[in-house]
């Protein structure tokens, strides 16, 4: 099949690489509309409170002021924000309303404002009067399940917003059988996805009330559905424009933020467009990678097979359970239950409320925190008892060919975990590493890996989640064609991946296809950019809709060439009969004849043509794709600490990834890359940190809250792609991005553990806690 | 957005110019210059008093300049441009203002300037503390003239200084000694763009004997509201030969006099931990480049 | 209340109405529409908002537009010269150092004065170079690539 693809696989230039950089006009934060306002958010400055009242008279007497919202011009609709599920799915906790009177968080929006320019706005907020009584509350969620806790919301007792249970087999049994157990908290801390683009939107309101809205979310849909049940009116009131290209994501942009509906209302009421963006403090409080503590007991036997294992999690969602209520699922699932093959497991889960800020989607989705709890463990299993870190992971996770261990009827076709192992292991000069803390000197070296054997390529097989796509694909006479998708490129390629797809089955050159307007009235219905998923997904539908356009055309081509459709070829441009390459025809003939006048004026007078040749070439599908195959993946990380700072270097990384199919080497790569820049500073550096007092955020822009730059990543980061070729996947892929995040961290500490001997369970793992259990604080 | 009061934004041509504006506004303007501080603080709402700025970069003090046995180094000096200039380039002397000032990314070092680091009082900043190690001193311009403040007078808790409310700064300088010395800086951070966690600048001579004739140590980055000076350090120095086993007690001697701050970048007990290290790290690099 | 300034942009002079504490970054992309320049920060953390003043990278976000006088601006739409691209735009483009590409602009400016300075940098030289901006999408790797690759291309003629 390989040798077949001309597109696919090669290294095509990004549709949109030009535009970037000679400015990159078309980013959300370039959008303005004329007449426009800005938008000013006032903010609670209390964790948890009460509003008593609300003055805006003075702020609404300051010119250049043209609306000020408070929570009595809000629908009290509550709902889950999550733009992936539906407004009321079953599985989530609707608790969401865009400004309600009681806060529950350090900056919950309490009022809003329009005005003539971001100054104004930001003057009136001054004089907005606010009076709050205070109420208690609680930052820590083992805290907040105990007994006489501040309790934040009438429907959650013990401010438990979700339990979740799986269990399998015989726990009791199981831990009766091990010959060792090993018992360990691990600990992840609260990070922001750090996109850096902030978020924005401009919303615009018809004289009917229709609203017309362009933000930078990572996806059109599901902002359509969320802002249309926030605002009371139908989805179809809504149309929502998808931009050509957004300054990150990382799942950051996966909920309905304040600042659309907030936009929209304004709009509503001045009549004019409004546009809401976040100062990077604001971003800071919104949407972060929720904090998750997990309690993990393992059984084994001498030989390092599970016997056992007891998991408990408990997930700090802030103030409201948004995201919180599934990526407790998935990290159960996917993160620590399912990866692993152990007859007797039990899980539990626990996303608990807490006047912490709200927590949201982050590329891996409760796995990091699941993997660095698991492979940390692992790594002290085999050190302990002695045993070949390689061996035991394949010892107990999956084959080949084994059913899919989480979705009923599907398997596991293509699944190549030890050649990630073996190739990583030979790559990273892993069977010469020395004995854990053995190197001598002030600066000692080690080498450590992670993996992760079980990951999606979109979210088929979950309750409540969209994941059906669809594209229109449409042939030009010029031989160009044009694509419909309302998949969201955030960065990792989707727009290239989607014109690569296209070429591809239409035999076009890269250059040739275009990824056009899109918006929710016109375009089909596709899920969000996360999950892995648009590669796999979204791929499958657009090439189906491709296929579509091809069948449209052979129609056409039949009708010409006097062939029967069925016998038709595609090959560079060409139609022809199979295995006749003499009848070929190009394309664009074909195509310029299906867009003609049905009768034309020739040399030799009127000539009639076929009925059956007329019509735009055209093609539309919208699908589910038919699986969730499981990529799954190894890093091997090489780290210098100073054992007197307890800082760590980062010298060489090695990552190897069962793929399916790389579409895009270089692009491929650099999600590997980009993935360990934000793993390396979850697993080093990176953590929002809280006033323990008051809630507050200490680190609200990047003088606090720091992330690896060019001096700290490593020089050498070398990914291995193994592909598998996924009999379910468009030209066989499967999926990529979130597995480049989830393994870093925990390599990163097994690499520490063996440079210096310690180990650090809490993330992230800082020099001054590297010092602490070297015994030198 | 936290500028919200600013009304005025002054390019002054003269010193004089300057102290009237100061006059005018008593509490609340700010001197500015390369700009690069103020925007941190307006994002903490820590200068939503501030009504007019006073931009002092038109007044002709970037300059460095050596005369009167002193180094002087004019306010509105960028870091680069004092990274550049040929008197500091290579001697051992200024190698903590070298090193000082190699740290912060290209934009920094392009727009900040000397003066501002010096008169913003953050005690997370660099060049105070290679400064102080040099014996630097301030000059303060006002309506009774010119005035030296030696640097170590000059800092007054956290972002206080001991400036009067018509005075600004003009210049630094530095003493030039007479013997053969030499300093060294390093700073602990976490990225290379960040505030120090900690850092440390050293200033020693030794005579013909090998032996150490003078030394000066400080500390910064959050070991206190302002940079610490550990004259514990120093005795441990004077008097001995410059190796390895009286830096490492050098650095203990620090460690015991200081009492950091605790704050969410790094714990009193860190602090006090790498103060030791930092100590000890720095003179081995100021001993080197006295060696070499 | 608002005043007139005038400032240089990539060659021309632009005479344009602002607010005292405009940030020269507000002036190029609300004031001038000159929309290349990214706002991402606001406080000189990030990069995005990188342009060269008299050749010399500065945060525009911390550079209040009074300051900057009769020094000369120069931003990414002023890398093209007579159609061309800057060799570092072909390089960004060729080593597909572009992800998201929002901090490329920026981080185009801090490699063109690293650049003109240093034709000819080492890997660590180059990291330094660009250790005030900040990337989120690509690690640096293939920005560090970009860069090596512009180099190699040379200036413009």
């Amino acid at each position: 099949m390989s040798t077949e693809l001309k597109i696919i696989g090669t290294n095509v230039t990004r549709p949109d690489a030009h535009d970037k950089v000679t400015g990159g006009k078309n980013y959300p934060v370039n959008f303005s509309l004329p007449g426009m306002l800005h938008t000013g958010i006032l903010r609670s400055p209390y964790a948890h409170a009460k509003i008593v009242s609300i003055d805006t008279t003075e702020a609404e007497k300051l010119p250049g002021v043209k609306a000020v919202l408070t929570p009595d011009d809000v629908p009290q609709r509550p709902f889950t924000p999550v733009y992936f599920v539906p407004a009321q799915a079953r599985s989530m906790v609707q608790d969401f309303v865009i400004m309600s009177d009681t806060v529950r968080w350090v900056g919950q929006p309490v009022a809003a404002v329009a005005a003539v320019s971001p100054e104004v706005a930001a003057q009136a907020l001054e004089l907005i009067d606010v009076e709050y009584d205070e109420l208690p509350a609680v930052f820590d969620p083992e805290e907040a399940v105990g007994e006489g806790a501040p309790r934040l919301w009438e429907h959650a007792e013990d401010n438990i917003a979700k339990h979740a249970k799986f269990e399998a087999g015989d726990l009791e049994a199981g831990f009766a059988e091990a010959d060792h157990v090993f018992e360990g908290c691990y600990q992840t801390q609260r990070v922001h996805t750090c996109y850096m683009e902030p978020r924005v939107c401009v919303a615009e309101a018809d004289s009917r009330g229709r609203i017309k809205i362009l933000s930078s979310m990572q996806h059109s849909f599901g902002l359509r559905e969320k802002l249309a049940f926030a605002l009371g009116i139908p989805e179809s009131d809504v149309n929502v424009i998808k931009p050509d290209y957004i300054g990150g994501g990382f799942g950051g942009k996966l909920d309905i933020g304040f600042i659309e509906p907030i936009a929209s209302l304004l709009a509503l009421k001045t009549g004019r467009p409004v546009r809401a963006q976040h100062t990077r403090a604001e971003d800071f409080i919104s949407t972060t990678r929720n904090p998750i503590k997990v309690y993990l007991k393992t059984g084994v036997k001498n030989d390092g097979t599970f016997t056992a294992r007891y998991i408990k999690s408990v997930l700090d969602c802030g103030a409201h359970a948004t995201h919180g209520s599934e990526v407790i699922m998935v990290h159960g699932l996917y993160g620590t239950f399912f990866p692993w093959n152990c007859p007797n497991q039990t899980w539990e889960g626990y996303t608990v409320y807490t006047n912490n800020m709200i927590g949201g989607g982050y590329r891996g989705y409760g796995a990091p925190q699941g993997c660095f709890a698991v492979e940390s463990q692992n790594d002290e299993i085999c050190e302990k008892l002695g045993l070949d870190p390689i061996e035991f992971r394949l010892k107990n996770t999956w084959r080949e060919g084994d059913p899919h261990p989480v979705l009923p009827g599907h398997e596991l076709n293509t699944y190549r975990l030890q050649e990630c192992l073996e190739q990583g292991a030979e790559r990273s000069g892993f069977r010469n590493r020395g004995k854990a803390g053995s190197g001598s000197g002030i600066r000692k070296r080690g080498i450590g890996f992670a993996c992760h054997p079980l990951w999606v390529s979109g979210c088929v097989g979950f309750p409540d989640i969209y994941e059906h796509a669809g594209a229109t694909v449409k042939l030009n006479r010029d031989g160009t064609a044009d694509v419909v998708s309302a998949c969201v490129d955030i960065g990792s390629g989707q727009n290239t991946m989607l014109t690569q797809v296209v070429a591809e089955e239409l035999s076009l050159a890269a250059d040739r296809v275009r990824l056009v307007y899109a918006d929710t009235d016109t375009a089909p219905f596709d899920a969000p950019t996360h999950a892995s998923r648009a590669t796999y997904s979204a791929g499958t539908a657009t090439r189906a809709a491709a296929v579509a356009a091809k069948k449209r055309l052979f129609q056409a081509a039949a009708a010409v060439m006097e062939a029967n459709a069925d016998d038709l070829e595609l090959r560079d441009g060409k139609v022809a009969v199979k295995g006749d390459p003499s009848t070929a025809v190009p394309m664009t003939d074909i195509i310029e004849r299906a867009e003609s006048p049905f009768i034309q004026t020739t040399e030799d007078g009127p000539a009639p043509t076929t009925l059956a040749e007329k019509g735009t070439i055209i093609g539309t599908a919208s699908m589910a794709p038919p699986s969730n195959p499981s990529p799954c993946a190894a890093e091997f990380v090489e780290v210098e600490v100073d054992t007197e700072t307890g800082e760590v270097d980062v010298l060489n990384v090695v990552y190897a990834h069962d793929i399916g199919r790389v579409f895009h080497p270089k692009s491929a790569e650099g999600q590997v890359e980009g993935g360990f820049q934000q793993g390396m500073g979850y697993a080093l550096m990176e953590h929002i940190v809280f006033d323990p007092d008051t809630g507050a955020c200490l680190t609200g822009d990047f003088l606090d809250y720091k992330m690896p730059t060019a001096v700290e990543m490593p020089r050498n980061i070398e990914s291995i792609f193994i592909e598998s070729i996924e009999p379910t996947g468009p030209f066989g892929a499967k999926s990529l991005s979130e597995m480049c995040i989830i393994v870093p961290a925990p390599a990163i500490a097994n690499a520490i553990y063996n440079a210096v001997g310690v180990r650090v369970k809490d993330l992230p793992i800082t020099p001054e806690k590297i010092l602490r259990e070297l015994g030198r604080l | 957005m936290t500028l919200n009061r600013l009304q005025h934004y002054h390019l002054p041509d003269s010193g004089n110019a300057v102290i009237d504006l100061l006059e005018k506004y008593p509490d609340e303007a700010m001197i500015v210059a390369g700009g690069t501080f103020v925007h941190g603080l307006a994002a903490r709402g820590l200068v939503s008093h501030v009504e007019a700025l006073i931009d002092v970069s038109r007044l002709g003090l970037n300059f460095v300049r050596t005369d009167e046995g002193r180094l002087w180094i004019g306010a509105t000096t960028t870091f680069r441009e004092l990274l550049e200039s040929p008197e500091i380039a290579g001697q051992p002397l200024f190698g903590a203002i070298r090193d000082a000032l190699s740290w912060p990314p290209p934009q920094v070092r392009n727009a900040a300037t000397i003066g501002g680091c010096v008169a913003a009082a953050c005690p997370f900043f660099d060049m105070p503390v290679a400064l102080l190690a040099l014996a630097g001193a301030v000059s303060a311009q006002g309506r009774s003239g010119v005035r030296e403040v030696p640097l170590q007078e000059f800092y007054d808790g956290l972002f206080e200084n001991t400036l009067k409310a018509d005075e600004f700064v003009i210049d630094m300088s530095v003493p030039l000694p007479t013997g053969r010395a030499a300093s060294a800086f390093a700073k602990l951070e976490t990225n290379a763009n960040d505030l120090a966690i900690l850092n440390a600048a050293v200033l020693v001579s030794a005579g013909s004997g090998g032996t150490c004739d003078m030394a000066r140590v400080f500390v910064g980055g959050g070991v206190g509201e302002t940079p610490v000076r550990s004259r514990a350090a120093e005795e441990v120095l004077i008097g001995n030969a410059l190796t390895a086993e009286h830096f490492v007690a050098a650095g203990e001697a620090a460690r015991n006099e200081i009492d950091p701050l605790d704050d969410h970048r790094a714990s009193a007990a860190y602090r006090k931990a790498m103060t030791a290290v930092y100590v000890q790290r720095v003179l081995e690099k100021a001993a080197a480049r006295l060696r070499a | 209340m608002k005043e007139l300034l005038t400032i240089e942009v990539n060659g021309e002079r632009h005479e344009v109405a602002i607010e005292k504490s405009d940030s020269l970054a507000r002036v190029l992309r609300d004031r001038l529409g000159m929309t290349a320049t990214k706002r991402g920060c606001d406080t000189g953390g990030c990069g995005c908002c990188t342009v060269l003043v008299d050749g010399r990278a500065v945060y525009s976000c911390m550079t209040f537009a009074k300051a900057v006088g009769e020094r000369k601006v120069t931003t990414v739409e002023g890398l093209v010269r007579e159609g061309e691209l800057d060799p570092l735009q072909q390089a960004f483009i060729d080593a597909d150092a572009v992800q998201c590409g929002y901090c490329t602009c920026g981080m185009m400016m801090a490699a063109r004065q690293l650049l003109d300075e240093n034709p000819d940098p080492s890997e660590d030289e180059i990291r330094k170079g660009i250790s005030g901006n900040l990337c989120r999408c690509t690690g640096y790797s293939k920005i560090v690539d970009a860069i090596q690759l512009a180099a190699a291309a040379g200036r413009p003629a």
